[in-house]
């Protein structure tokens, strides 16, 4: 009886838990697509607006990494959009409605699987994702943005991938790629008068060689210039001392460092001082800030450090009373708490000046729509946003170019950078 | 209590109970949103590579800190296979298979080694891993990584379906899994590892060799991770060489413990863990999430050292303590052995 009982009881579990299955099943969400759907069917006649957007609000959302190895540039890519709308405040659009901008963040660590992650959870009531850093997790979730026919605009990375348009409809880089700034150095020095024996020593992989083809292009057919050693490192390894010493003794007066790691481009500095050598540094944008890096190592201005940009840096005192820096600090201070408040990485200039161009974008929808959005993005051009430097613009019109292609040389002056008119 | 027991001992009931979770699982991805059936999938990939780990640190107590290495190698053997056009059958054979052979040459040196030994020489890889993947950029795309993808939904099953294809995907290879690792441990094989685990001496004395079982287990760990890596592709399209990043390693070992280490339900709390609490801190706070996962983990471990899967266990330890009962299996170590003799 006792087994029967049970038996019994068995069955009526799995009757109703067959029952509540079925029922659940019911309301099948079918062809569906989800998400993407939101939002449509509105007014008769009025196209209808995308998911993240409203009569009053639009919502733009980063996935970048905030923790981990790359939280200092990272939480600067969020850092200076929250500063710009913040001070920017509610934006008329192209359709006459007036919008309220929020940005969201969301942390990848910088890591692909996350970052694809975050666009997935995200991608239903996030208008478009912007300003987000790193080329492995932009790439992660570019093929499911195209797919979703979701925004992916002016991210940080300089692969050349992202500004190609008939690849990445849905995309499109901000910063310069690799080979623009490397060229703009072989540029300077082919142009100089005297004589140089250029030592090289660049990361193992797309961004260092990117960094040496741009600069090798440059300088070909140049008489004065002689490339005298070349070394590469891995983006993990912990020391470049064995480079360093090697290249020293190569007696070369220009060292182009095509380095990313922030402690390695540190070290080497200081390890060059240690071997008495001391030549011109050629240094790569995202590691030749002056509070993260020349500071930090006491590197002496006499030797001549060169870098690459295309914002104003608020550290030089040639920028001090510029009135773009100084509303931009106090954007900085007084909406981007969260974040970080000190401009210590360039991608805090970088990420203020894609809000503008954001800005310049949603002036130019005359739908609320992400198609509109993109068509009104990618025709942008002579666009000077806040704290760009004389020389650069914005332009968004030319395909296999990210939106800032051009960029000036400067030198570090002790405390910030200058413009560098030539090489001495 | 003993009525649930002895419910729970009727046959029926358990599969009863099964049919059930089937079912459940196979209905719930119609039910759910697009981005809740992806974050389930997800938790399939990765409770497959911290099933992994746990056979060869939860089962046979051997400290490995390279499981990221073979899902990463997995996921690269999928991409190259899919960008190749080979038959997707011959590309999930390769993406278990030469994990293996990698896991079972590593084993065949680091399994000598004892202790932290064994730890140093699984440290290794991911950080060998990485240079390499950007150095062979031939086959791997280099530091841009490379994307393949295979796992649209056919038109037949719906075309905007993706998600729930993927899921199914997911649900099936880890589903076998899950089971394949399940009997496994309970068989000679996983007592055979139990005892490797407890004292190596005494696994001689038996005439069990702890060497040949050490590097069985480590194998089979590194097929799983290319199992996990095949799912991983399957899921994220794209890997790069961040995916294999030493980090990772780190993070699915806190996703072991916090699950519960020698445990199968563990692994998948694991899984869990290691795919939602990021999502869950970015809703807290996107610059905090660091913070708050270590908060997680230092709570787990403070009120369950067990992991989240000995919840179960604590629950009904409490209620017996209440009761004053003399129920002598309560105090038991949550050893694998534990484990395995209350089944």
């Amino acid at each position: 009886m006792n087994m029967r009982s049970k038996a019994v009881k068995a069955m009526g579990i799995v009757a109703i838990g067959s029952v509540v299955a079925l029922t659940l099943a019911g309301c099948s969400r079918g062809g569906d697509a989800g998400g993407g759907d939101d939002g449509k069917g509105g007014d008769s006649g009025a196209p209808a607006a995308s998911p993240g957007i409203t009569d009053d609000a639009i919502t733009l959302g980063v996935t970048t990494p905030l923790s981990g190895a790359t939280a200092g540039p990272g939480n600067c890519t969020v850092a200076g959009l929250v500063a710009y709308f913040g001070q920017a405040g509610p934006i008329e659009f192209g359709d006459g409605k007036t919008r309220e901008v929020t940005v969201e963040a969301f942390d990848d660590a910088y890591d692909p699987q996350k970052a694809l992650s975050n666009f997935q959870q995200n991608q239903s009531n996030v208008f478009a994702f912007t300003s987000g850093l790193g080329t492995p997790t932009n790439r992660a979730y570019r093929e499911a943005a195209i797919e979703e026919e979701v925004p992916q605009a002016l991210v940080m990375t300089g692969d050349p991938l992202f500004s190609d348009r008939t690849e990445s409809p849905w995309q499109l880089g901000f910063v310069p790629i690799y080979q623009n700034e490397g060229a703009a150095f072989g540029e300077l020095l082919a142009s100089s008068e005297e004589d140089h024996k250029v030592a090289i020593l660049f990361q193992n992989d797309d961004y260092g060689k990117g960094y040496v083809e741009g600069f090798k292009s440059a300088i070909e057919g140049a008489d004065n210039i002689e490339v005298v050693k070349e070394l590469s490192y891995e983006a993990t390894d912990t020391a470049v001392d064995a480079q360093l010493t090697e290249l020293a003794a190569s007696g070369a007066d220009v060292f182009f460092n095509a380095m990313s790691i922030t402690p390695l481009a540190i070290a080497s500095i200081e390890k060059a001082r240690e071997l008495s050598w001391t030549p011109s540094w050629f240094l790569p944008s995202n590691t030749s800030s002056p509070g993260a890096i020349l500071t930090p190592a006491a590197a002496n201005a006499e030797d001549g450090f060169y870098s690459v940009s295309f914002a104003k840096a608020p550290q030089s005192p040639a920028f001090a009373e510029d009135e773009d820096v100084k509303g931009f600090l106090a954007a900085l201070e007084e909406f981007s708490g969260d974040y970080t408040t000190k401009p210590d990485f360039p991608h805090c200039m970088w990420s203020y000046m894609v809000g503008a161009t954001l800005e310049e974008a949603f002036k130019g929808m005359t739908e609320p729509t992400r198609e509109n959005f993109m068509k009104s993005l990618t025709d942008i051009s002579d666009f000077t946003a806040p704290l760009m430097l004389e020389g650069t613009s914005i332009d968004t019109t030319k395909d296999g170019q990210p939106a800032v292609a051009s960029v000036v040389v400067q030198r570090f002056n002790g405390k910030g950078y200058e413009n560098a008119e030539s090489f001495d | 209590m003993p009525k649930m027991k002895q419910l729970w001992s009727n046959r029926w009931v358990r599969l009863g109970v099964a049919a059930l979770v089937v079912l459940i699982l196979v209905l719930a991805p119609w039910n759910l949103d697009p981005a809740t059936n992806q974050a389930l999938a997800r938790v399939g990939v990765f409770a497959v590579a911290v099933l992994g780990l746990n056979v060869i640190m939860g089962y046979t107590g051997q400290v490995s800190l390279g499981q990221i290495f073979f899902l990463g190698l997995g996921a690269y053997v999928t991409a190259y296979g899919v960008n190749e056009d080979w038959n997707i059958a011959l590309v999930f054979l390769l993406a278990v298979v030469i994990p293996g052979i990698a896991g079972y040459v590593v084993a065949l040196a680091a399994a000598r080694l004892g202790g932290l030994a064994i730890a140093m020489v699984t440290i290794a890889l991911p950080i060998i891993g990485v240079p390499l993947a950007k150095r062979l950029s031939d086959v791997t795309g280099g530091s841009q990584g490379t994307s393949a993808r295979f796992t649209s939904a056919p038109d037949w099953f719906g075309a905007d379906l993706d998600d729930i294809w993927q899921y199914y995907i997911v649900l099936a290879i880890a589903a076998a899994v899950f089971v394949l690792v399940h009997n496994l441990v309970r068989g000679k094989f996983g007592r055979a590892l139990a005892i490797v685990k407890e004292n190596e001496a005494v696994a001689s004395s038996m005439g069990i060799s702890p060497y040949r079982y050490k590097v069985m287990a480590f194998t089979i760990a590194a097929m799983i991770g290319g199992v996990s890596g095949f799912l991983y592709m399957v899921v994220v399209q794209y890997t790069s060489p961040e995916t294999l990043a030493f980090h990772h390693s780190i993070n699915l070992l806190a996703s072991m413990v916090i699950g519960g280490a020698g445990s199968i339900a563990g692994s998948l709390l694991g899984g869990a863990y290691y795919v939602l609490v990021p999502n869950v801190t970015n809703e807290i706070d996107p610059t905090l999430t660091a913070l708050i996962q270590g908060v997680i983990l230092l709570v787990v471990l403070f009120v369950l050292p067990g992991g989240i899967a000995s919840l179960p266990r604590v629950i009904r330890r409490l209620f017996q303590k209440k009761d004053g009962g003399g129920d002598r299996t309560a105090g038991r170590p949550t050893t694998a052995t534990g484990t395995l003799k209350t089944h």
